[in-house]
């Protein structure tokens, strides 16, 4: 039976269901928090009230007041300022590493699920030995032959978390290649890279994109977990997890330098993980009409 | 089931040895070697030189390779470059720490987890069911550093019920003494939890509404009976493979967990020779504990497939 | 009796041995650090942690005290030629190693010979480029004969790197340590703990007191506070100084600062302008204020000095005033350097050593009112040694004491010096002729007067800016006896008991 290939709503199936009028909490919740916290990265650096790296020995381990909010650490500087800007960080660690992630392996994915054969099977092998590394070792094992820097930690986490996305992508493409529509694109001609880009990707990106923003809050907590061993962002920078660890000798006399960036860890994840929960709520039942019945 | 496991197994092979000319490949990479750490702030070249010489790092790669790998297969993992001593025992005591730590944090996962999925399944929409998922829920969001480190803030610093790190004075030929297990093994139970209680319980619920729970009903069983032996079985399938995932993220957690605790297992050891740049002990304690996921996850495919009767019986004949 | 019964009984009397919480065996003390040792061979130890098994495990030729003055140790006595170029000990005899033999000169000359050598990496080595041949003369006498005339080289032989090891063991001796100390090597776990006992041949009679030490190792420096508070350690090592205020109140631990000649300093490269120009130098050594630096980097626990000879020190240069600050004097200065306006710097300062970390934060202020702008860059500490030392410009870098005060001071302060063109490239005639007289110096008297000489040298025509002298802090319970904090930051415990 065909299946239409333009969506429009699922308004041609026969059991389709009024999806865009009811979307689900978590989405909306996640998606409200998600968004104040780009916002609030975005102008980071104007909403700040001091630069995150002002120090001022006078100052130093200050509890917040009304002129810091979250008090100062054991140089001086402002903890909040320090937090906002590291959601910039925190924010351009998952996204850039997720997008790194997607730009490799979606490609990859697709290749391997249309065409199979040699390519496949090298492919798969390799991505099975990736994926035999606990992630964060696979991680460290990439930078501990460099000297540390946020932008290799980066690259790091994009290529640790390639592999899940190649699988999935790969087990999508394999479920479509089958398709009627495509297997009358290949007999009409069309050229490899227009099918894999403009006749799979378009219905494939549903699960693709699912993966993709639970990718984005496992690369935030692997980067945070990087900067907290060390490997990840360098000082001054106000990572949260790099903030996370130096606090750590001041943790009982003043708890108030942990407690902000771990917060707001806490905050963007919870926010992350609500979004792609609801991304799959939404998008399932979707996923349901277009094959029809 | 047989050829199912000897298949694998070949694969599990293959695998460790791509991994381990991968592991030597890209330490070897390394910028900054290990014997101008050992001459310190007085490394002029030819003090450099002397060490590496000494130490066998001007060799042609595969020659150190070769040495490497098959030390490895004899059980000889090696000497540290920086400690000078042999790496096997160091290791060995390393992960005899971790393994207690992650069998402990395993069982609580596996069985808080099981039981939190089968009480939310079974009061479904009920507030427990709701703070269950909650609670869980803030487990997998929360970092574990940021965990471990309030838990040490209330139990250790304010309470003082729990010591704050380190392993104590080891009693009764443990690695470990227990009292220093608990807050370790309890942040990683909690960033765990939430994978495992969850797919209990939406596979609970799946099996609860299946037909023969549903006739069972009928039959008039009562309810504890129908829960316990008959969905509960049937649930448990996806759940070997979640656990087995989980192992995965336990491993992974070990290194942030030991750092935030101070605690010497394999995670340590491996951060402590990065920092050192000492090449035999980074290269053996990726390779180990790689070695313990790839096992990890071939004993729960070979798990699955005993419990899924497709596998185990093979293809049926039609 | 019941089964159930007797197991829970059996249970307790297993359990018996863990309900003291206290020291597992009487006399042995517990005492907490921060690092775990990279090596237990002398010759290779760089780190206090390490310096402290050297000083209990080991015997040196001879040994510095508390109070700074040379004392024999293995050597019963030694004699120098009239022009200090040549050496000749007597070696104690009896004195054997923990593996049962006796000590000899061979041994000796083994030890100096190893630490001499380029592929043992001990950063000791150019301290004993010096030697020109070692003999020995007969199983207790051995003979140096130096390229230079050296006065101080009895100390040097005190020093950390350079204590006696066995000949015949060279090549386990970083797995399994045997010298000739107090206290016997038993066990190293990295990462938890090391642990020693008492070596009852030792031949110091009466000593040692203890029965065993542990040193157990905690990287937190919360969890070392919290582990003296609850009395789980007995003593921490090298407390940091923020947590010493907690200390102040509590009557079960005392707090023992003792000063050292260890320093941190401002480093100002002369190879680099503006810090060529003396009188640059000398301006920023009189903007900064010395004691606010004490305050700010050590939380007071440091002393203000002129150089890196301590205050305590009988060498010390009383008459010679403190620099600073007198801005006033440093914009005078400045603006006959052709500077009046200031000029923009940038310093680098290691991360994770955070009091040179503070020193840098405080320079930047203290130097903001003579209209020089300082930005501050932290830097990763291998990083640092590699890039920064001796390459940069201005940086904050500190150094560990050391036993003489010509190692103390020459390689930094004169022109050959084996620091100086790695850290700030000092050039200095009058200096160099100063510094040659001291080691060859035949009387104390005459040392102490080139010595101070030295000091007015370094003040007026600075290298860098030393502000201070750290405290080195152990503190204790009281529980513990006999026991002092030692200004060469290793642990002296061989009068100590603990009840």
């Amino acid at each position: 039976m065909a299946v239409p290939l333009i969506d429009n709503g699922g308004a041609d199936a026969p059991t389709a269901r009024p999806v865009r009028s009811r979307l689900p909490r978590k989405l909306v919740v996640g998606g409200i928090i998600i968004l104040v916290l780009l916002i609030l990265a975005a102008l980071a650096p104007w909403i700040a009230p001091y630069r995150f790296d002002e120090m001022s020995l006078l100052k130093r381990l200050k509890p917040p007041s009304a002129a810091h909010w979250f008090g100062t650490d054991e140089f001086g500087r402002d903890v909040l300022s320090r937090t906002l800007m590291g959601a910039r960080l925190s924010l351009l660690m998952g996204i850039g590493a997720t997008l790194i992630s997607l730009v490799i392996g979606v490609p990859l994915g697709l290749l391997a699920g249309y065409r199979r054969g040699w390519f496949d099977e090298i492919l798969m092998r390799t991505m099975d030995v990736l994926l035999s590394f606990p992630p964060i070792m696979l991680g460290l094992l990439i930078l501990a032959v460099t000297q540390p820097a946020l932008w290799k930690a980066v690259v790091a986490i994009g290529i640790v978390y390639v592999p899940p996305i190649v699988r999935i992508t790969r087990s999508v493409t394999l479920d479509l290649a089958n398709e009627e529509f495509i297997q009358a694109a290949h007999v009409r001609g069309d050229t490899t890279r227009y099918i894999l880009f403009s006749e799979i990707l378009p219905n494939a990106w549903p699960p693709i994109a699912v993966e993709g923003s639970l990718r984005i809050t496992f690369a935030i907590l692997l980067g945070a977990a990087l900067s907290f061993v060390g490997m990840g962002a360098q000082p001054p920078s106000s990572d949260w997890g790099l903030m996370v660890s130096e606090a750590r000798p001041f943790v009982d006399s003043a708890p108030w330098i942990a407690l902000a960036p771990g917060l707001a860890m806490c905050l963007t994840v919870i926010g992350i993980n609500l979004l792609g929960d609801g991304l799959r709520e939404a998008l399932d039942p979707r996923l349901r009409t277009q094959r029809g019945a | 089931m047989v050829t199912y496991v000897a298949q694998r197994l070949l694969a599990i092979a293959f695998i460790l040895f791509v991994m381990s000319v991968l592991i030597f490949g890209i330490t070897q990479v390394m910028p900054g070697n290990v014997a101008y750490m050992i001459a310190g702030q007085f490394a002029t070249p030819d003090v450099v030189a002397a060490i590496e010489a000494k130490l066998g790092l001007h060799d042609p790669i595969y020659v150190q390779y070769w040495r490497w790998a098959s030390g490895v297969l004899r059980g000889d993992l090696g000497q540290s470059l920086i400690m000078e001593r042999p790496v096997a025992p160091l290791i060995q005591e390393a992960m005899a720490r971790s393994a207690m730590l992650a069998g402990v944090s395993f069982i609580c996962v596996a069985v808080l987890g099981i039981t939190l999925g089968v009480v939310a399944a079974v009061r479904k929409d009920s507030p427990t069911d709701n703070a269950i998922s909650v609670f869980t829920y803030l487990g997998i969001s929360v970092p574990e550093f940021f965990w471990g480190i309030v838990l040490i803030l209330v139990f250790a610093r304010y309470l003082n019920w729990l010591p704050s790190g380190g392993i104590g004075d080891p009693a009764f030929g443990l690695p470990v003494d227990p009292k220093y297990l608990i807050l370790p093994a309890i942040t990683l139970t909690f960033a765990l939890i939430a994978h495992v209680s969850r797919l209990t319980r939406s596979s609970m619920l799946e099996a609860m509404r299946s037909n023969y729970v549903r006739f069972a009903r009928a039959k008039g069983l009562a309810e504890s009976l129908v829960v316990r032996r008959h969905a509960l079985r049937n649930a448990l399938l996806p759940t070997i493979t979640v656990l087995a995932i989980d192992i995965g993220f336990l491993i992974g957690g070990i290194v942030v967990v030991e750092t935030v605790f101070s605690y010497p297992g394999l995670g340590r050891l491996l951060l402590f020779a990065i920092e050192r740049h000492d090449l035999p002990l980074i290269q053996a304690s990726i390779l180990i504990i790689a070695t313990i996921y790839c096992t990890a996850n071939l004993v729960a495919d070979i798990l699955y497939a005993y419990f899924n009767p497709k596998i185990r019986y093979g293809r049926p004949a039609h | 009796m019941h089964w159930f019964s007797r197991s829970i009984v059996a249970g307790m009397l297993l359990a018996a041995p863990t309900w003291s919480n206290s020291a597992i065996a009487q006399g042995t003390l517990r005492v907490a650090f921060g690092s775990s040792l990279n090596t237990l061979d002398p010759a290779k130890t760089k780190i206090g942690e390490e310096y402290i098994q050297n000083f209990l495990i080991y015997s040196g030729v001879t040994e510095i005290d508390r109070d700074g003055k040379l004392k024999p140790d293995l050597a019963e006595s030694w004699t120098a030629s009239d022009d200090v170029k040549t050496w000749t000990f007597k070696l104690r005899k009896g004195v054997k190693f923990h593996h049962g033999r006796e000590v000899d000169a061979e041994d000796v000359k083994a030890t100096i010979e190893r630490v001499i050598d380029k592929a043992t990496g001990s950063v000791a080595r150019v301290n004993f480029e010096i030697i020109d041949k070692i003999e020995v003369l007969d199983p207790q006498t051995i003979k140096f004969t130096l390229k230079i005339p050296y006065a101080g080289f009895a100390e040097i032989l005190s020093d950390r790197q350079a204590r006696v090891v066995p000949r015949d063991k060279l090549d386990t001796i970083g797995q399994e340590p045997i010298g000739t100390g107090p206290f016997k090597f038993k066990s190293y776990k990295p990462g938890d703990r090391v642990e020693l006992v008492k070596n009852p041949d030792y031949y110091v009679p009466g000593t040692p007191k203890l029965d065993a030490i542990t040193f157990r190792i905690m990287p937190e420096s919360a969890a070392q506070v919290t582990a003296l508070e609850t009395g789980e350690v007995d003593l921490v090592w090298n407390l940091p100084l923020e947590s010493i205020e907690r200390f102040q109140k509590n009557a079960n631990v005392t707090v023992d600062s003792v000063a050292t000649s260890t320093w941190d300093g401002v480093i100002m490269n002369a190879a680099h302008k503006p810090y060529d120009d003396v009188r640059v130098r000398r301006a920023i050594a009189l903007a900064l204020d010395k004691k606010a630096l004490v305050e700010a980097a050590l939380y007071g626990h440091g002393s203000v000095t002129h150089t890196m000879i301590s205050p305590t020190h009988p060498y010390y240069n009383k008459d010679l005033a403190t620099t600073g600050p007198d801005i006033a004097g440093a914009k005078k200065l400045l603006a006959e350097a052709g500077y009046p306006d200031g000029f923009k710097t940038t310093i680098f300062v290691p991360s994770g050593r955070p009091p040179r970390e503070r020193v840098g934060i405080t320079v930047k202020e203290l130097l903001k009112p003579v209209g020089i702008d300082v930005d501050v860059q932290r830097v990763p500490w291998d990083k640092f040694v590699k890039d920064i030392e001796g390459k940069e410009a201005l940086y904050v870098d500190g150094f560990f004491s050391r036993p003489t005060i010509d190692t103390s001071i020459y390689p930094w302060y004169h022109s050959k010096g084996s620091w100086n063109t790695v850290l700030w490239n000092y050039k200095n005639d009058a200096m160099d002729k100063v510094l040659d007289a001291a080691r060859g110096a035949k009387s104390d008297e005459e040392r102490a007067k080139l010595y101070k000489e030295f000091q007015v040298l370094a003040v007026n025509e600075p290298a860098g800016v030393v502000p201070y002298v750290l405290n080195h802090v152990n503190a204790f319970r009281k529980n513990v006896k006999a026991f002092q904090s030692s200004p060469m930051m290793w642990l002296d415990l061989r009068q100590t008991t603990v009840q």
